[in-house]
């Protein structure tokens, strides 16, 4: 495996970033991410990112849990063990209805929870990007912005960072 | 009493729900400030006296692990009482969390986001005290995982065509998904104080909590999908969760009980009791913690509208079950309504019109809207007016049911009265904590909203403005 370093980068406004972000990956650079405090608006665009799949999960999920809701009661009181309590037929359709329900919720938010996990790739306490001290401010009030590059490249993804207005630029070498 | 930055203002121009445009480094320092700073002695001494009631809670819990139920005032024909009442009542306060977080979320309201937070940290501690009673009033609680359906020896499973397993399942599906959205909501404010506490075991404790959290733009992309999902999953299972929790009523014979307005009526007083909770909290945390920035008196003026508005929905429901008392022609039915008016118990049924039919009319006044200490007042009467209104449907209900011979009066025991006025320490205790250890104010939500203030600002002053930006 080459050597990788990953190149951080400080703006001081939004649009510059964004500007950043399309000019590296207008040069085929595809590894880029930005960071900042609070979701920014075209961030999406300028990285090309694709529609997210949080709502098929959430929807695939919370079907499968509707069908295991009615069906494990169907089973469990209407044919593996029938009991006849206050004369109800042991196929009892609106009696399934609440538990149906809240299992389909239920199994979607477990979807939606771990499957952002998932997709974050996290619990991932280490990043490269944390070894820049500076870059604690990409939770306060910081805009970064890092590009994951071959070790060849990274001085002139570097200048190039700062000839597009990077407030300042770091380089941080990949662990082995 | 007025808040003065509202006093100030030109009475034409709608109160803020941010006062000034502080920037992100301001609203950082001041929004971590309470779980950053010291610990306060006030704090001490608040928790030190609510852990006697944590105290008085345990020995409550355990007498009725080694007693029995027998160490309760329940008997027959009031097999439910204190234990039903309060689990219902803290579900009910329960529900404001939700409905701030998710379903006003869902409406784009502003002024949800300085207390989301708050409230959902409030559901989840509400739920948590609701839970305990229906288990503890198992009789055998040691037992309570019958309650879920598993291929046990006994080889039988639960009955799901009544109305207590669906609770079990709407209960733990409701504390579930509210603790999911609520930490979701914290995981990037767990990275902002990983990122600026003061000490190094802070960072570690944070930053293991946040999860490695690094502000990623690919990963901003799929949280704010996944939030608003939470949020369209929660709006439906807020309302389920209570509606289900009056089928354990509506679904039963009992005159007073056996009702089809249950449902929206129970959601209704759900939502009326959180709000007043929430009120309740929330004045004095915001003068203690300094947030009046960022929770301004039209959070507290709006709360107090949503207030009036429910409290005129559960007005709407005891008239409607008056009224189909008297045009059902259901002899005991009526009887039951009659009962409580002229009946042993008719003083909390007093409290209960008080408290939740006159004192939210107060709020059509906005001065009395905008006065903290008659907003703080009028809250805790909501909330000793709705948990009146859940002793009167089920305790007096059933004190009462058909044949004049199997009446009998309950009367609580020193264990009753524990169990409530401890589970409302214990909640308190929760609350300090969370007020002392997490951020009160959702600080990446404030920020966007900041931006979002300034956005419309610029556009409100013309094309132009657009250059304007916070300090």
């Amino acid at each position: 495996m080459s050597a990788r370093a990953y190149v951080v980068a400080e703006f001081a406004a939004e649009a510059p970033l964004l500007a950043a972000a399309r000019a590296l990956r207008g040069r085929g650079l595809a590894d880029l991410d930005l960071h900042s405090p609070v979701p920014l608006h075209g961030a999406d665009e300028a990285l090309g990112l694709k529609r997210s799949v949080v709502p098929r999960i959430a929807l695939v999920l919370g079907l499968a849990g509707v069908a295991t809701g009615y069906v494990m009661q169907w089973w469990m009181v209407g044919v593996d063990f029938p009991i006849n309590v206050g004369g109800r037929p042991p196929q009892s359709a609106p009696a399934f209805i609440p538990i149906t329900f809240e299992l389909g919720i239920l199994f979607a938010a477990l979807g939606i929870f771990l499957g952002l996990f998932g997709l974050w790739g996290l619990p991932r306490l280490h990043h490269p990007v944390f070894e820049v001290e500076a870059f604690r401010s990409a939770s306060v009030d910081g805009l970064w912005l890092s590009a994951a590059v071959e070790a060849a490249g990274v001085a002139a993804v570097a200048a190039e960072l700062r000839a597009l207005g990077a407030r300042q630029v770091e380089i941080v070498e990949d662990g082995p | 009493m007025t808040d003065p930055a509202a006093a100030l203002a030109d009475p034409l121009e709608p109160v803020p729900v941010l006062v000034g445009r502080p920037g992100d480094q301001a609203l950082t320092a001041s929004l971590t400030a309470p779980v950053l700073g010291p610990t306060r002695k006030g704090w001490l001494l608040l928790i030190s006296v609510l852990m006697l009631g944590v105290g008085f809670w345990t020995l409550s819990l355990v007498t009725t692990l080694v007693v029995g139920i027998g160490a309760w005032g329940n008997n027959i024909p009031v097999a439910w009482a204190f234990d039903i009442t309060t689990f219902v009542w803290w579900i009910g306060i329960g529900h404001a969390g939700t409905l701030i977080s998710a379903i006003l979320l869902l409406f784009q309201q502003k002024w949800r986001t300085s207390i989301n937070r708050f409230s959902e940290a409030m559901t989840l501690f509400a739920v948590a005290m609701a839970g305990v009673y229906p288990i503890i009033h198992l009789g055998r609680p040691w037992f309570f995982w019958w309650l879920m359906p598993y291929p046990s020896t006994n080889q039988i499973w639960p009955n799901f065509k009544s109305a207590l397993p669906w609770d079990v399942f709407a209960i733990s599906t409701y504390a579930t998904v509210s603790f999911l959205f609520w930490f979701m909501g914290l995981i990037p404010d767990l990275a902002t104080l990983r990122d600026t506490a003061p000490t190094r075991a802070k960072r570690i404790v944070y930053g293991i909590f946040a999860f490695g959290w690094r502000g990623s733009a690919r990963h901003w992309q799929h949280y704010r999908i996944g939030y608003l999902l939470m949020a369209g999953l929660g709006t439906p299972l807020v309302v389920s969760v209570h509606t289900i929790v009056s089928f354990d009523f509506a679904i039963s014979q009992l005159p007073g009980w056996h009702t089809t307005i249950f449902p929206p009526y129970f959601v209704a007083g759900a939502i009326f009791s959180g709000f007043a909770m929430v009120l309740t909290l929330l004045i004095p945390a915001r003068r203690l913690l300094g947030l009046e920035q960022v929770v301004t008196m039209k959070h507290l003026d709006n709360m107090a509208k949503v207030v009036l508005a429910t409290g005129l929905m559960v007005t709407y429901g005891y008239a409607m079950e008056h009224f189909m008392a008297w045009y059902g022609g259901n002899r005991y039915e009526a009887f039951a309504f009659l009962n409580r008016w002229t009946g042993p118990y008719a003083p909390i049924w007093y409290v209960q019109l008080f408290c939740n039919v006159l004192v939210p009319q107060i709020f059509w006044f906005p001065a009395m809207r905008r006065n903290l200490v008659v907003l703080f007042v009028a809250s805790v009467l909501v909330n000793v007016g709705m948990w009146a209104e859940r002793f009167v449907i089920i305790a007096v209900s059933l004190s009462r049911d058909f044949i004049p011979s199997s009446w009998a009066m309950y009367t609580p025991t020193w264990v009753d009265w524990g169990l409530l006025f401890g589970s409302m320490c214990t909640f308190g205790v929760l609350f300090l904590l969370f007020l002392r250890f997490l951020p009160v104010i959702p600080i990446a939500e404030v920020k966007e909203l900041r931006r979002e203030l300034d956005h419309h600002d610029a556009g409100a002053a013309g094309h132009g403005a657009a250059a304007e930006v916070g300090p």
